[in-house]
């Protein structure tokens, strides 16, 4: 696992979980930009998950690959299901669940360098 | 401040707990399956536990989110229950819980929400169950 790339996945999502949070604080819904800003860190899981396939696939590391993969899957999940619900949901909740989403994608990349043994 | 009806329990601050309930639902669900079919031998009492939490976080999300109000206090009572035994018992009966599960010392492993979730899933429950003039 490419511990910068991580380090952009926890950077980035942080940073839009603070966004969040602020439209939470003005009572306000997602706007378009956040969901773009959503793309931005999806982007960089898939370039991550491409990475890390390949890095499996070439070096062999001592990775349990089912685990590795269901988080991995998981996490490429997560920003979605807030974009959706910030469609079906114009109130500040959907600032909310985005907070919790980011929050999650953060706290999921930690256990992805836990899992491939970085941390 | 007219309004008589119960409110349903996916309005307003019961959005979030829908959420975190979904994202609970999300990792117990699929660390179960993992557990269960991959290394099941290994420490057969915690991995069905994993995978029956999984379960209830699924049943109390969608009850949650649907308004379900009987379903949604029996599958968060269960889950306030489960939290606690698992908890103690990952403590103390060690050699029976190996390997880490979602109620593991009462959720250590999730920054501990597993454990205070439904005793906010209960507050939220009773709360929305009286009318909203009196709250």
């Amino acid at each position: 696992m490419i511990v910068a790339l991580a380090l952009l996945v926890v950077a980035l999502s942080v940073a839009l979980a603070g966004w969040a949070l602020w439209f939470v604080v003005r009572d306000r819904a997602v706007i378009l930009r956040q969901l773009w800003g959503g793309a931005v860190v999806e982007a960089v899981l898939v370039v991550q998950a491409v990475v890390a396939g390949w890095l499996a696939a070439t070096s062999s590391p001592d990775v349990d690959g089912v685990l590795l993969w269901g988080y991995v899957l998981t996490q490429l999940l997560i920003l979605p299901i807030a974009a959706a619900w910030a469609f079906a949901e114009r109130t500040r909740w959907s600032s909310v669940v985005l907070v919790l989403a980011a929050l999650t994608v953060a706290f999921l990349e930690y256990r992805l360098l836990q899992i491939w043994g970085t941390v | 401040m007219t309004d008589i009806a119960p409110r349903s329990t996916a309005s307003g601050p019961g959005r979030l707990l829908v959420a975190v309930y979904g994202i609970l639902a999300l990792a117990a669900t699929a660390r179960g399956i993992y557990q269960v079919a991959f290394k099941l031998d290994e420490a057969p009492v915690a991995y069905l536990l994993s995978l029956v939490s999984g379960i209830i976080y699924v049943v109390a999300t969608i009850a949650l989110a649907k308004d379900w109000r009987t379903v949604a206090w029996w599958a968060v009572s269960i889950e306030l229950v489960g939290v606690l035994t698992v908890g103690v018992l990952s403590l103390t009966v060690v050699d029976d819980f190996p390997d880490e599960t979602v109620w593991s010392a009462f959720g250590q492993g999730y920054g501990y929400i597993p454990v205070v979730l439904p005793f906010l899933g209960l507050l939220w429950l009773w709360r929305t169950g009286r009318p909203a003039t009196t709250a």
